[in-house]
């Protein structure tokens, strides 16, 4: 017997991801879906962010690694409340995983949930988790070429942040090259240089998150 | 290896479908893959492999796997010409313009399968 089915082959993921939309919705929980390469800074990020922001708003995080609940300890020590999703072994988060750990938090007191990415630029590009912005972390150290290198990943995501600023002064990165890069694949993308470390251009990033909370509450 | 893991959606696609039709062997599975999908055929094919000897699924240890290969395409903002890009990063060949709409490339989707 033969069975037609012409299904996308994420069916499945995408199923979930439109739960957890939903659920987002209904609660007015802002998830933002932080994604790089490994060592890009990004738990770092977060800690800086979740100091600037923890007086404004209720922030909750969902760790993403391969092993280890080392990144949920380091935001739990800010207060935030964290959750760690170990993949063992997976490459990236999936929006079936999301939706397994989203009864662990009370989505109604939170207002900000970060999803931090298992350190990749490949495969979480594909999967949809559900949330309302991607944002991509692309440090100092790793090169500008990697927007060209790595275009599905930096063509699906709305904001750039180029961290580790503070480095630029000893390394080749060219910034100038990498916004012209991006405008190439993906004009309407935000490019914002920062610095975890120094909190240089933290601000903007910063005015970008409060700005997405105040939309997102108003709808 | 991200093409283990989405050989595991088409998996379990295949057994939440045949489990209702009650087909308990299945000799044959259908996909294509667009090539901009982030997809290798290559890759597929061994997953293929490596599922079909587990004895938790429903793919027979003959099964085949066929992938249709989807050509990508894209569609000039600028000048509207049709052409067929070398990457994701789409170039017009006429006008040069960077940036493309694609409209055929991206899809991995399961198709078909056949079994009894």
């Amino acid at each position: 017997m033969r069975i037609e089915l012409e299904v996308d082959v994420l069916t499945n993921n995408n199923r979930a991801a439109q739960f957890n939309r939903r659920l987002f919705e209904e609660t007015k929980t802002l998830v933002i879906n932080v994604m790089s390469s490994p060592g890009a800074g990004k738990t770092t990020l977060l800690e800086k962010t979740i100091e600037a922001l923890s007086s404004e708003f209720r922030i909750g995080v969902i760790e993403g690694d391969l092993a280890t609940e080392k990144d949920a300890e380091r935001i739990r020590a800010l207060g935030a409340q964290a959750i760690q999703i170990n993949t063992h072994g997976g490459c990236h988060l999936d929006a079936r995983m999301i939706a397994a750990v989203l009864p662990k938090f009370e989505l109604d007191e939170i207002d900000l949930l970060f999803i931090e990415n298992v350190g990749n630029l490949v495969c979480p590009s594909s999967y949809d988790l559900g949330q309302q912005h991607k944002v991509a972390v692309l440090s100092v150290p790793e090169g500008n070429d990697k927007i060209v290198k790595y275009p599905t990943m930096f063509m699906r995501t709305e904001l750039v942040l180029v961290n580790k600023i503070d480095l630029l002064p000893y390394l080749d990165f060219d910034i100038v090259q990498a916004k012209e890069d991006l405008i190439g694949i993906n004009p309407q993308s935000l490019l914002l240089p920062v610095s975890a470390k120094t909190g240089e251009g933290m601000d903007q990033w910063l005015r970008w998150i409060r700005e997405g909370i105040a939309q997102w509450q108003k709808q | 290896m991200h093409e283990m893991a989405l050989m595991g959606e088409i998996v379990q696609l295949l057994e939440q479908d045949a489990i209702n039709r009650k087909i308990d062997a299945i000799t044959r599975v259908e996909v294509k893959v667009g090539t901009l999908s982030n997809v290798l055929p290559e890759a597929l094919e061994m997953a293929f492999d490596a599922y079909k000897l587990q004895p938790t699924n429903r793919l027979t240890e003959t099964a085949q796997l066929i992938i249709h290969i989807e050509q990508a395409k894209a569609v000039c903002v600028i000048c509207g010409q049709e052409y067929e890009p070398a990457s994701r990063i789409a170039q017009c060949p006429s006008c040069q313009f960077l940036g493309g709409r694609m409209i055929a490339g991206e899809t991995f989707q399961l198709l078909a399968y056949e079994g009894s």
